[in-house]
């Protein structure tokens, strides 16, 4: 076994691979990426505006009493989970309707609008909070006016 | 328990799966026989480029010693240039944060645990690493350690079969592992997460003024390029701290099954491919099938509780696939998580823990079906001892130096795993990072080993193991875990490829028998070998939590 085999094949080697690896295929994915999906290439960025307010797979603190909740950062793995239970948002229905002046019915056929399964076809409902809360800002600039910036 | 809708979808998923990797085991094939392909034009340029720079004759057949030194010596360079990255980062470009260097002791674990295959992170990404150390650091060692892994099992493979005139040359087999496998299969993983929603960018953190007044920063970054081959390269370790609970990294159900799908594809087509390269595809099926059946009875133990997790989970992906994930990942040494390991059942971490002790059901990259063959070699051997015949497989004699070999191998396990476990207690290690010392608190430590020494890297202490103790002994059991093993298949294997072959006369290895007695004696041993400190932890656990105790 000579030199070459010891340190030169092997050390060329893994230089050459994280040339390849460790730089242009980053690279190149971030490229093709920015170009194809410049949206979720991003993050999914919420923006109102010109301001970017949150990210759609980001739980943020929707503490008000016309906004649907996310569960507290401690109950999921991640801390920020935007997702919560259907039977969640269900129960949280009556507050949001007191006080937006919003119809129950109103909100309960957007809330079915917004769920989605674990499994697709079986599985926990769940619905992301963050999206279905900037819907409503949206939807009903009347009563969400003041969260609508820009 | 499992409802009928979970035990169908299982199902599916393992069909589609399974023919996936049929497919791709004639692919694989193709590429490490050198057969031709449509690809030479373009890639045949490049891979002689490279073979040129570094100055190798691919063609050149090495033996079992020269292979195992090749694999030794890159990852030995492999893990120095991760270990200078991780270590000047704060020098370095793609910073957007200013992450100073990585302290020295987290930085040679980080290092050694990617060039390993294992990805045990005593470090939360997102706080700690630039984006060059995620690129060229990280990514650069999660390709290279699965195409090592590949490397050894496709070189086991020919000396197993004697249909080659060596058992191939490591240069050769590296190198078209990278180019025709890992990174068309990575990019286009890469692009589909991105459209799914997993980010890839190369702009900073993401500063947002929240709808209710406050300032949330949105950790963004080059994640599904990371995300991609840490599946697919049975890795496991993530961008995040949270790994694919985090939900930049695993968005959707899509994304989670995908990812799910991204572990088991590659090692799942291992067994195919072995059964082509020996010229009977019936001895290949032998090992999926073995390898499946302790799979899935490591699902049922996972899911013979109750409830298998209450909380520490996302709620858009649900304690039926944080469960399936987590046995999946520990099956295929992957490791990585979508859910808190902490919150689980005890059954779960019982059933990662068999996944683990067993390394081969379906195992890590590669390494998972050159483990499943030691069990082969142990196997037959010990058939041949009950019948009263010299032990064969595919015809060729087992003999005596095989056996010594086989046992280093199947022995190093419990080693590595049992004497740091009682060196961290005994030296007072574990007390230090402030897990407690009950029957959970024995569970982290055996966990945090075991994923060590298997090479798997799931987590069960996180960053509180970053302590000197913990980062070196991981790192000392993390190297020796991985090469010990793969040093002893390659003698195996070298020694197999010229010896005389005759028509199979003593036990058939191609049939559902030998599916049974294969399943039943891996069982055994791993058992036997690990069943007082199964007590000690899990099962402790478990039937304080029924109330038994």
């Amino acid at each position: 076994m000579t030199l070459s085999d010891i340190v030169g094949k092997p050390l060329a080697m893994a230089l050459i691979a994280l040339l390849v690896c460790g730089l242009a295929y980053p690279l190149f994915v971030t490229l093709v990426a920015g170009v194809a999906f410049p949206f979720q290439a991003s993050g999914s960025l919420v923006t109102s505006g010109n301001a970017v307010v949150g990210s759609y797979l980001v739980a943020q603190n929707f503490s008000e009493a016309v906004f649907f909740h996310p569960n507290p950062s401690n109950y999921s793995a991640s801390g920020i989970d935007p997702t919560i239970t259907l039977a969640d948002a269900y129960s949280q229905i009556p507050r949001i309707s007191n006080a937006s002046g919003l119809s129950r019915s109103l909100l309960y056929g957007i809330v079915d609008n917004a769920t989605s399964r674990t499994e697709f076809l079986f599985g926990t409902s769940y619905v992301n909070v963050v999206s279905i809360n900037m819907y409503l800002i949206r939807r009903y600039p009347m009563v969400y006016g003041r969260y609508a910036s820009g | 328990m499992l409802s009928l809708p979970q035990l169908l979808w299982i199902a599916m998923i393992w069909a589609i799966i399974i023919a996936g990797a049929w497919l791709l085991a004639k692919y694989l094939f193709n590429v490490y026989t050198g057969k031709r392909s449509r690809l030479d034009r373009f890639l045949e340029p490049v891979e002689r480029t490279i073979y040129r720079l570094i100055g190798v004759d691919p063609s050149v057949q090495m033996t079992g010693r020269e292979y195992f030194v090749a694999v030794l010596l890159f990852s030995v360079f492999a893990t120095a240039l991760c270990f200078a990255i991780l270590v000047l980062q704060g020098y370095l470009p793609f910073n957007p944060q200013h992450f100073t260097g990585m302290r020295w002791d987290t930085a040679l674990n980080t290092a050694i645990s990617f060039s390993t295959n294992t990805n045990l992170q005593h470090y939360a990404g997102e706080s700690t690493l630039s984006y060059m150390s995620q690129m060229a650091a990280i990514q650069f060692e999660q390709f290279v350690s699965a195409a090592v892994g590949i490397c050894v099992a496709v070189a086991v493979f020919r000396g197993f079969s004697g249909r080659f005139k060596g058992i191939g040359n490591f240069y050769y087999d590296f190198v078209r592992s990278i180019t025709r496998v890992l990174l068309p299969m990575a990019v286009i993983a890469a692009l589909v997460l991105v459209s799914a929603g997993v980010p890839q960018t190369l702009g900073g953190y993401v500063t947002a003024s929240t709808i209710g007044g406050g300032a949330q920063t949105l950790a963004v970054g080059p994640v599904a390029s990371l995300v991609s081959i840490m599946q697919l390269g049975t890795n496991g370790g993530g961008y995040y701290g949270a790994n694919s609970a985090n939900p930049f990294q695993n968005p959707t159900p899509f994304t989670n099954w995908l990812e799910i799908a991204l572990m088991l594809i590659l090692v799942t087509s291992m067994p195919f491919l072995f059964g082509r390269m020996v010229g009977n595809a019936r001895e290949g099926r032998t090992l999926l099938i073995a390898a499946y059946v302790i799979y899935g009875i490591n699902i049922a133990i996972a899911f013979a509780g109750a409830t298998t997790l209450a909380a520490g989970m996302e709620t858009g992906l649900g304690a039926f696939s944080s469960t399936f994930w987590t046995v999946t990942a520990t099956s295929t040494m992957t490791g990585s998580a979508n859910a808190a390991l902490s919150a689980f059942n005890p059954l779960v971490i019982l059933a990662a823990l068999f996944g683990m002790f067993i390394q081969a059901a379906p195992g890590g990259i590669g390494v998972g079906m050159v483990y499943m063959l030691l069990y082969v070699v142990l196997t037959v051997f010990i058939v041949g001892l009950m019948v009263g015949r010299t032990p064969e497989y595919l015809g060729v004699k087992i003999l005596p130096k095989d056996i010594k070999n086989a046992v280093i191998g199947f022995v190093a396990h419990p080693i590595l795993i049992m004497v740091p476990l009682a060196l961290a207690f005994s030296v007072g290690a574990v007390s230090a990072t402030g897990v407690g010392t009950g029957p959970t608190g024995f569970t982290q430590v055996l966990y945090e080993f075991t994923s060590a020494a298997a090479n798997n890297g799931s987590d069960f202490m996180g960053v509180a193991a970053n302590t000197v103790f913990f980062n070196v002994s991981t790192a000392v059991v993390m190297w020796l875990g991985r090469f010990i093993g793969i040093a002893v298949m390659l003698v195996i294997a070298d020694s197999m490829l010229h010896r005389q072959r005759v028509a199979q006369t003593g036990l058939r290895t191609d049939n559902l028998v030998f599916v049974a007695v294969l399943v039943i004696s891996i069982i055994i041993l791993t058992v036997l070998t690990f069943f007082p400190v199964l007590v000690l932890g899990p099962i402790l656990s478990s039937l304080q939590g029924l109330g038994t105790i």
